[in-house]
């Protein structure tokens, strides 16, 4: 996504080495971050939903420099990334134990656990964000009628493959930890392998769709 | 050389230095809590500052020894003993065949870092060998040591050299924090006073504290915007505040991204501190603009070069 607006794009304080840019979107957030990580000029560059944000070596860099440093990058606009074109099926085991806050999403939202799961697999979604936790996926465009808040308090252990909903998304809990997200469901979706060639199998958006199963298919 | 644990202690693992480069894909930062420690143990047996060690949490353990090798403790204050007498911490140590280590209760501070001459062996994953133990990564098979299990140095080292940390060089370890902290890119939710009371309050760790963070018990802040944002990307040392008005800090294995508004980030040159830190310990948030706060880095590092040349590869 090409954009020559950066009047919109600020870039903030965030601590003695981070620097936080604003944007208007996940996949500019992506396309950004891609972008500045080309350079190889930071520590890390890490995108959010709405943000990237960047950790510099303050004693190679002033703080300043280093803003300039992405005031410069940004000023040609952001360069769009090749999003991989693959559909991922995610099967999941909607309620119960496997998702312990389906019954209080239904309070909130007035929807009967068959309504809900019928919305939850009813579209395609695309990938916003992969971070948090090793391989944790954050999918965007959850229907309106499912949007609900995280927890007040973030739960001090959630199962791996936990799915979660929350301020208009669904979130794919990769490992268990602890975790904020109200829980709907659980999948068997292996997210995260150390071992594996390629340890994050989902990335940035790549398309997604979930398919509900029962425990017994999910051999849960 | 074979090092067996006789016993584990409460969360013995191994720690070297930071997983860096990929906090994009949700792997957190890992490694030592307190790298200063572990710079500090390494320092004594002429190991590369970051080589892997143990990270003792709490209670240490009960090593044995099938060969003579140096090893040096460092870190949160606790009795240690060699066949029951006690040994010094910051200090080379050398132990023998069949000789037994035991480390007790840690009385101040939280971590003790027990390295080896040569240092230990451990598996690279991602990046580092530290142990990262939600994801089973590095380490010892990726989790904390059990009874039984048996350690190996990465190369037969031959210490001469007996050391002792100068005295000026010896982080003093307390249960009374001070801090620096700047700004973050969600400290405007909190009002003015709510900001006040950041810095003026003497907080207590809470119970609810390990490598991922620490829950602050103290006054409920008012944060608007319900407590809520869109997920952004957090690092260690970020405090944010939640919907219920308790903060909380990030420590080294803290996940990547949250939800919650960050009011404050602990400096650079503080962030090891965190790694001492104990349920009950008190404290402070010292403000600092990020330029000074650099300064300040600059001037720790003038400081600790002497005796560990390499600093600014730790802090």
């Amino acid at each position: 996504m090409p954009s020559g607006n950066n009047a919109a794009r600020t870039i903030e304080y965030c601590g003695d080495d981070l620097l936080s840019i604003n944007v208007a979107s996940p996949a500019e957030a992506q396309a950004l971050a891609e972008q500045l990580r080309a350079s190889g000029a930071w520590r890390e560059v890490v995108p959010g939903i709405a943000s990237v944000v960047v950790q510099f070596d303050a004693i190679d860099v002033t703080i300043d420099a280093a803003m300039r440093r992405i005031a410069d990058e940004i000023k040609h606009g952001i360069a769009a990334v090749e999003c991989p074109d693959v559909l991922l099926e995610i099967p999941v085991v909607y309620g119960g134990d496997y998702g312990p806050d389906l019954d209080d999403v239904c309070e909130q939202t007035g929807l009967s656990a068959d309504e809900l799961i019928a919305l939850h697999t009813g579209q395609e979604y695309r990938v916003d964000l992969v971070g948090f936790t090793p391989g944790f996926v954050y999918v965007g465009g959850l229907d309106d009628l499912l949007h609900v808040p995280r927890r007040k308090q973030p739960r001090q252990h959630v199962e791996a493959g936990s799915v979660g909903i929350a301020d208009g998304r669904t979130g794919l809990y990769a490992l268990s930890g602890p975790g904020g997200w109200p829980l709907i469901g659980r999948t068997t979706f292996r997210l995260f392998d150390p071992q594996a060639e390629e340890p994050f199998p989902v990335r940035a958006g790549m398309r997604i769709k979930f398919v509900s199963i029962s425990a017994a298919e999910a051999g849960l | 050389m074979r090092i067996t644990v006789i016993e584990a202690g409460l969360q013995t693992t191994i720690q070297a230095g930071a997983r860096r480069g990929m906090r994009h894909l949700g792997v957190p930062t890992s490694g030592a809590a307190d790298a200063l420690s572990l710079a500090l143990a390494n320092r004594l047996l002429g190991n590369d500052l970051l080589a892997p060690a143990l990270e003792a949490t709490l209670v240490g353990p009960v090593l044995g020894f099938d060969a003579s090798i140096a090893l040096a403790l460092t870190g949160g204050l606790a009795k240690a003993t060699l066949n029951g007498e006690p040994i010094e911490f910051h200090r080379t140590i050398l132990v023998s065949a069949g000789d037994e280590l035991a480390i007790g209760s840690v009385e101040t501070g939280t971590r003790v870092y027990l390295a080896f001459a040569g240092g230990l062996r451990a598996s690279d994953v991602l990046g580092s060998v530290s142990t990262y133990m939600p994801a089973r990564l590095g380490g010892h098979e990726g989790r904390a040591l059990v009874k039984d299990d048996v350690l190996h140095t990465q190369r037969a080292s031959l210490v001469t050299d007996s050391l002792r940390t100068p005295e000026a060089y010896r982080p003093p370890i307390t249960s009374r924090w001070a801090v620096r902290a700047c700004r973050s890119a969600e400290t405007h939710l909190l009002q003015e006073k709510q900001r006040d009371a950041l810095v003026d309050t003497h907080w207590t760790i809470g119970r609810r504290a390990d490598r991922m963070g620490m829950q602050l018990d103290g006054p409920t802040l008012e944060i608007s915007s319900a407590g809520r944002m869109p997920s952004a990307p957090v690092f260690p040392g970020t405090i944010q505040c939640p919907e219920d008005g308790s903060p909380f800090i990030l420590s080294v294995d803290a996940g990547t991204t949250g939800g919650y508004p960050r009011i404050a980030q602990v400096v650079r040159a503080d962030r090891h501190l965190l790694g001492q830190m104990r349920p009950g310990d008190h404290v402070r948030f010292l403000p600092r603009e990020p330029p000074e706060a650099i300064v300040g880095l600059r001037a720790m590092h003038d400081y600790w070069r002497e005796w560990l040349p390499g600093i600014e590869r730790v802090i």
